[in-house]
């Protein structure tokens, strides 16, 4: 209950206060705002699509030179807080940097076409794509090396190449996960707002900052938080249904598909097909971010800098178990209860994924009027678990979803009660997920920026605010050290976890 | 069990964190700079009182000042932005700062004519332009920005950004609402490209050839120049700055402030002066213009050695209230004149 809350009176507000705001700005900017949003939405998902199915196809499929190890680096991207991918590559493009610098004493001819203006709503989405394509790239692998080979098999049996029984076969039967991971992307897109600021392109979500920062009026801010969740919701209960709609099709294909060997250009096309996203996504903000922190290394402040990484792993670590312990309560009580009612409130509590960190930050102030809660460590962890239920829910989810209801039955049986069923058989069989929901809780908050800002105690800095203070007060090498080790934490944690989903797609196989 | 437990002492652990300790100061502050750090290391030092900072957007710590109310542990709320110090006293949560807590020789048209604030530095919104393609006689005031003699000339960044509703809002409260929205569909009309970046970016666009002059507040110039990177430093050496509006009998180059309010309820209340005191000192603005490139309110201090080569200006005298009084307005004015 206490976690449905803010979203509670982010409606309650909608209809108790005051719209001049609103009306202002739906009469004026609101629309051309909202098309902006969908043009990025737009932008960001294809080349989050070009980048994440086709490498995690070939990587699924076939075997090839570096295979094994862009099966690992693909994901790393992930990492990278997305405004630290736009100010880098800014950066990197900029007419100072090194590009143009280069060009300019070297190539000249080749430096007027390269002096553009990189600011543009095009880049930006192909930026944030290549921010966000490891959700897409994780939610197909997985499916992909799922899907046996009967179906390819027997496509192939009735005439269709390679080419056209993934687009035929592959894509459709995939559909649901490629789905789920571009849902997370959407949802990253709308909450977006450092990077998109700093682009000059206004969205949606501008438009809640525009009310809240340039009119001082709160609740014009909720006001349109709300009409986001709305249209959020639609969005969600969509994915639900196509995943409900579709859930056998894992379960009936464990057979172990056999990976092709190629010969000939193939190979050569394939490795091009994951370079591109690995090198652009990572390996190049990464070597640009490292060798900035390494000239800047003689200014940084080195007991900040490990005081600040303690708080970020600890507040992250806290929370993220906060998150998997909530996710797990509400995702079991709608398993034992089958009521209609728990099944909303758990789908509704991850509706916090879509809602801008300032704007949960906001409703948990009112929520707490006058009390001395806020700045308090408790308050910042309800905060976060709010925010990043949904992400922490998703593995957990899945997996006790192909867990047969018999178990529970048979457990029963046994004379298990709810709690010792749990502890016993669902928490054993269910770990890897549990782990895996930690995992990605945990590299979200170590990145999370709003809540960490507003809602912090006093003399609490995170890895985050401190790169963030940094980049936007336009002291880009400063702020390096900072970010490389949320990138290089955001790294370690992706490689276990990259350990477990191997697991799975073993364990599914077997 | 475990997790109960667990829970508990994350309670507890939580709880201990906000228990007040007898000597410290706490601050909500919207500035981030390094040298604040550095001041309040040096107040510490010499008073022994802890300074405690939580750092967010200024409305955002507004809305937590509200929401908090009597119970609000803060003293100090610091903020660039004479607007939102405004904003803030509209919101009722702060407090007169007492007279003779400020320093005596802090510029006297820099404080409020209703003792809300305490100023510690300023900052001026300037005009940059190209050495190359620019005269400088060619320009004059922030009037003629809109003169289609600069037509697809002129960089500045977003109507998001406060310093740009800062300016906005000076010229509604100086030439008021109609004039200012001529002036600023005249200036939409010169953009050489969307508004984009920060102010930083937009010195580097004229140095790319890719506009020619640049509004951009005064101490990024200064960043610029410091760099340790060859290549910003001759960006920054590609163009000069000029104030605008300095002619005889015109009113000067519009400023905002970075200043200090005392909070309604500020539970401690007696350290928050100390340190009003101690940083609108001699001694704490030097290291102010030393650590950043902005002015010092202490007229006594003398700005920076490269902000000093910029020459004199004249500032514009306006009630800086007024940047929070017509923000609305000027807000509106950027909208509908598609200044994105």
């Amino acid at each position: 209950m206490l976690v449905i809350l803010p979203v509670f009176i982010l409606f309650f507000s909608f209809f108790t206060s005051g719209k001049e705001t609103l009306i202002y700005l739906l009469d004026t900017v609101l629309l051309d705002y909202t098309l902006n949003t969908i043009y990025l939405i737009f932008l960001t998902s294809v080349f989050a699509l070009l980048f994440g199915i086709f490498p995690a196809w070939v990587i699924s499929n076939y075997s090839f030179k570096g295979r094994s190890f862009f099966d690992i680096a693909l994901y790393l991207p992930l990492a990278i807080p997305s405004y630290i991918m736009g100010f880098t590559y800014i950066e990197i493009l900029s007419f100072t940097g090194p590009l143009q610098t280069f060009a300019r004493s070297n190539l000249p001819s080749l430096s007027n076409f390269l002096n553009q203006d990189y600011l543009q709503i095009e880049v930006l989405g192909i930026i944030l794509g290549l921010a966000l394509y490891p959700y897409i790239y994780t939610a197909s692998r997985i499916s992909f090396s799922m899907i046996g080979s009967n179906y390819l098999n027997i496509s192939k049996n009735m005439g269709l190449s390679n080419f056209q029984s993934f687009f035929k076969v592959v894509l459709p039967l995939s559909r649901p996960a490629i789905f789920s991971g571009l849902f997370l992307v959407i949802m990253e897109v709308l909450n977006e707002y450092g990077a998109v600021k700093y682009f000059g392109v206004n969205t949606y979500t501008t438009g809640i900052f525009r009310s809240w920062n340039s009119f001082g009026d709160v609740d014009g801010a909720i006001q349109l938080a709300s009409i986001l969740i709305v249209v959020v919701l639609i969005f969600f209960l969509i994915e639900r249904l196509s995943v409900k709609k579709s859930r056998f099709y894992y379960n009936r294909n464990t057979q172990l598909n056999i990976r092709y060997t190629s010969s000939g250009i193939k190979p050569l096309i394939f490795w091009v097909i994951c370079f591109i996203p690995f090198v652009l996504g990572f390996f190049i903000p990464f070597i640009f971010i490292l060798n900035n922190s390494l000239e800047t290394f003689h200014l940084a402040d080195l007991s900040k800098v490990i005081n600040l990484t303690w708080n970020s792993i600890s507040v992250s670590g806290i929370a993220s178990l906060l998150v998997i312990f909530f996710a797990l309560f509400f995702l079991y009580v709608e398993r034992i209860s089958k009521s209609k009612i728990n099944f909303y409130i758990s789908n509704t509590i991850s509706l916090g994924y879509a809602l801008p960190g300032a704007v949960i930050a906001l409703s948990l102030m009112i929520l707490f009027k006058g009390s001395l809660l806020v700045g308090t460590f408790g308050v910042l962890l309800f905060a976060y678990v709010i925010r990043f239920l949904a992400v922490g829910k998703s593995p957990i989810q899945s997996s006790l979803e192909k867990q047969p209801e018999t178990i529970d039955d048979t457990g029963k049986n046994l004379g298990l009660g709810p709690f010792s069923l749990l502890q016993k058989v669902h928490l054993p069989i269910n770990k890897f997920a549990l782990l895996s929901a930690f995992i990605v809780a945990f590299i979200d908050i170590l990145k999370e920026l709003p809540i960490t800002l507003i809602l912090s105690p006093f003399n609490f800095d995170t890895l985050a605010t401190q790169t963030y203070e940094f980049a936007v007060e336009e002291m880009l090498p400063l702020s390096s050290i900072y970010s490389l080790i949320i990138i290089i934490l955001g790294s370690l944690m992706l490689l276990i976890l990259k350990n477990y989903i191997d697991k799975q797609i073993d364990v599914s196989k077997s | 069990m475990k997790k109960i437990t667990f829970l508990l002492s994350i309670i507890a652990f939580s709880c201990s964190m906000n228990k007040e300790l007898p000597n410290e100061v706490n601050l909500y502050s919207q500035r981030h700079y390094a040298v604040d750090e550095l001041q309040y290391k040096n107040f510490t030092e010499k008073t022994g009182i802890k300074v405690n900072v939580v750092k967010a957007n200024a409305d955002e710590l507004i809305e937590r000042l509200k929401n908090e109310g009597e119970n609000s542990p803060a003293d100090l709320f610091v903020t660039v932005d004479a607007g939102k110090l405004f904003n803030a006293r509209e919101a009722g949560v702060l407090q007169k700062v007492p007279s003779d807590a400020v320093n005596g020789n802090i510029r006297t048209d820099l404080l409020d004519s209703d003792s809300y604030w305490a100023p510690i530095t300023y900052r001026a919104r300037i005009v940059v332009y190209s050495n190359e393609r620019v005269n400088k006689s060619d320009l004059s005031t922030y009037e003629d920005l809109a003169n289609s003699k600069w037509k697809n000339r002129l960089l500045v960044r977003s109507s998001s950004n406060a310093y740009n509703q800062a300016l906005m809002s000076s010229i509604v409260a100086n030439l008021g609402g109609a004039k200012t929205q001529a002036w600023a569909n005249g200036v939409v009309s010169n953009f050489a490209r969307d508004p984009k970046g920060s102010d930083r970016d937009q010195v580097k666009a004229i140095a790319a050839g890719q506009g020619d002059i640049a509004i951009v507040n005064s101490y990024y110039i200064g960043l610029l120049l410091a760099s340790e990177k060859e290549e910003e430093i001759n960006a920054g050496k590609s163009v000069s700055v000029f104030f605008p509006n300095q002619g005889p009998g015109d009113r000067g180059s519009h400023i905002n402030i970075s200043a200090l309010g005392l909070t309604k309820n500020s539970p401690n209340r007696e350290n928050a002066i100390k340190l009003i005191e101690y940083l609108t000192s001699e001694e704490a603005q030097e290291v102010y213009v030393n650590n950043s490139y902005e002015y010092p309110a202490n007229s006594l201090v003398q700005p920076s050695e490269i902000v000093r080569a910029w020459g004199e200006f004249k500032i514009d005298k306006l009630n800086l209230n007024a940047l929070g009084e017509f923000r609305s307005e000027a807000i509106k004015i950027f909208d509908k004149a598609g200044w994105k």
